[in-house]
């Protein structure tokens, strides 16, 4: 009943052991090289030569593919319509309607923009569907992140899914008093008022509860803090982030070089 | 208002198959307890009573209603449904007006709503309290105008889902004396309860459940009695009933008068 609201997918792979900063800054790595490679296939061959294997040896290929066919390709194909009848560019004609046209020009860029997103939702969707949240932001923490912070994001990952359960109680019990909610609009526009109430009042409950539970365990203490769950940073990993910042000054020295 | 259950399974659509071949005939103005552990499908059961869970396979009748082929909102006026936690739906600015939504829902008069919300606070004895926020009430008052939003709807099968949780002594009195009204007017009551002595001293039949599957019905005297069966579905029954095995009883005892007559002998 409680939906998932984390694309996280437990799985053992080279990918998921890695550390979740080093999948961070890989994923961080490959938007920056996509977005700022002076060279025109650059996101496309990022996409085939590095995400493709990548999601493979994740062995999320499956979970990837789902996602990207079913809600980023459709995205995708609109923006590259809308941006290649937008884009300036003047050279040889390829479309014409209504007197819009679709250039040589307009549809390479249109293409490059649109690869250059692929590869940047490609990289994170890789980074959340190996990496749990909690773990991202306890690494995080652990490097100096406020609590606060790290609070805040997890907490609004499990509220969610929590609201949901609990609206789903809240229709089940009024429409066993008789509230109407499967006809007309009208019925069911006076019908918020009982659903909505509950859902408001429970949650406010709830937020000071849960701020009451974690300050009873020490939340705001300013004691150094210790970690239930370890994570790995191995030697590897370092190298690995090192090499990835290596690459994006490279790109960066490249395009500011050759431009 | 006769509930019929013909072999009813349910499976969750994350696969859980909370319910297995369930057969269950409760006659009208009868008084059930429901008992089993947790994740035994008791509330799933329950709440195939008023439709907000549709069979999976087999059928539910409620006084010769299938309730695949009645809204929710329908069958609302034959079942009323209490559940759990009042703050799931209390919304109203005050008691009053919390009670009157149901009646009003199932689109009675106003002399009538005005009628049965009377009675509902007078039978939870909240007439006082009428003009209150429902949220300026203890935890167990609002317990009480839950049952009461659901009392004032006048139907025939009221459901109460762990009426006694949390609940002082003097409250679960409350609730005992309403279930008892309920049934010199010919309601039919099925309450789902952990709290077994309630369940000894208010309920003339009881249902076991495990694992989806009902393990024991029958009367409370002779279901209490099999103590190695409820023991399967971590139900231990009262500790007179207990005793009074221990002390070679012939018959089951559930109360003290029972147990006074027993030991008298």
């Amino acid at each position: 009943m409680h939906e998932r609201l984390s694309f996280f997918v437990k799985r053992d792979s080279p990918i998921h052991r890695l550390n979740p900063m080093t999948k961070a800054v890989m994923a961080l790595s490959l938007v920056l090289i996509a977005f700022l490679s002076p060279w025109y296939w650059t996101p496309l061959a990022l996409f085939l030569f590095v995400i493709l294997p990548l999601s493979l040896v994740a062995r999320v290929a499956r979970e990837y593919w789902n996602f990207i066919l079913k809600v980023i390709l459709p995205t995708l194909i609109i923006l590259f319509i809308m941006q290649a009848f937008f884009l300036p560019g003047e050279s040889r004609s390829i479309f014409e309607v209504f007197g819009l046209e679709i250039t040589e020009l307009s549809a390479r860029l249109a293409f490059r923009n649109v690869m250059r997103i692929l590869v940047m939702i490609s990289s994170f969707t890789i980074l959340l569907l190996t990496t749990h949240p909690s773990e991202l932001m306890s690494d995080l923490s652990r490097r100096g992140l406020p609590g606060q912070f790290a609070y805040v994001v997890i907490s609004s990952l499990q509220i969610i899914p929590q609201m949901q359960a609990k609206a789903q109680t809240i229709i089940s019990a009024q429409r066993s008093r008789g509230l109407d909610t499967q006809s007309s609009f009208l019925r069911r526009v006076g019908g918020i008022l009982p659903l909505v109430g509950p859902l408001v009042f429970g949650s406010l409950v709830e937020v000071e509860e849960r701020a009451i539970a974690i300050e009873a365990r020490g939340f705001t203490s300013t004691r150094p803090k210790t970690f239930l769950r370890e994570i790995q940073d191995t030697s590897f990993d370092r190298a690995l982030r090192w090499a990835l910042i290596a690459c994006v000054i490279l790109t960066l020295i490249l395009r500011i070089w050759l431009s | 208002m006769k509930i019929e259950i013909k072999d009813l399974y349910f499976t969750y659509p994350t696969g859980v198959e909370a319910l297995r071949g369930i057969s269950l005939t409760v006659e009208s103005g009868e008084q059930v307890a429901i008992v089993g552990q947790n994740g035994a499908g008791k509330t799933t059961l329950v709440k195939h009573l008023n439709g907000l869970l549709l069979p999976t396979r087999g059928q539910v009748k409620i006084g010769g209603w299938d309730t695949t082929k009645y809204p929710v909102a329908k069958l609302a006026s034959r079942v009323g449904y209490v559940f759990q936690n009042p703050d799931e739906q209390l919304f109203s600015r005050n008691v009053g007006m919390e009670v009157a939504f149901g009646p009003k829902n199932l689109g009675f008069d106003a002399e009538r709503v005005e009628a049965l919300v009377n009675d509902a606070l007078v039978l939870t004895q909240l007439a006082d309290k009428t003009e209150t926020n429902p949220y300026d009430l203890s935890a167990t008052w609002r317990k009480m105008v839950a049952l009461a939003s659901i009392l004032s709807m006048d139907t025939d099968i009221l459901i109460f889902d762990e009426p006694t949780t949390g609940q002082d002594a003097v409250n679960v009195a409350r609730i005992a004396h309403v279930i008892a009204e309920l049934r010199k007017r010919g309601k039919t009551v099925i309450t789902i309860t952990h709290d077994i002595d309630f369940c000894a001293e208010n309920f003339e039949r009881v249902i076991a459940m495990s694992q989806g599957k009902i393990l024991l019905d029958g009367r409370t005297n002779d279901v209490l009695g099999r103590e190695e069966i409820l023991a399967s579905t971590y139900v231990d029954p009262p500790q007179l009933t207990r005793l009074g095995k221990r002390l070679g009883f012939k018959n089951t005892v559930r109360n003290q008068e029972e147990f006074l007559n027993a030991l008298k002998k």
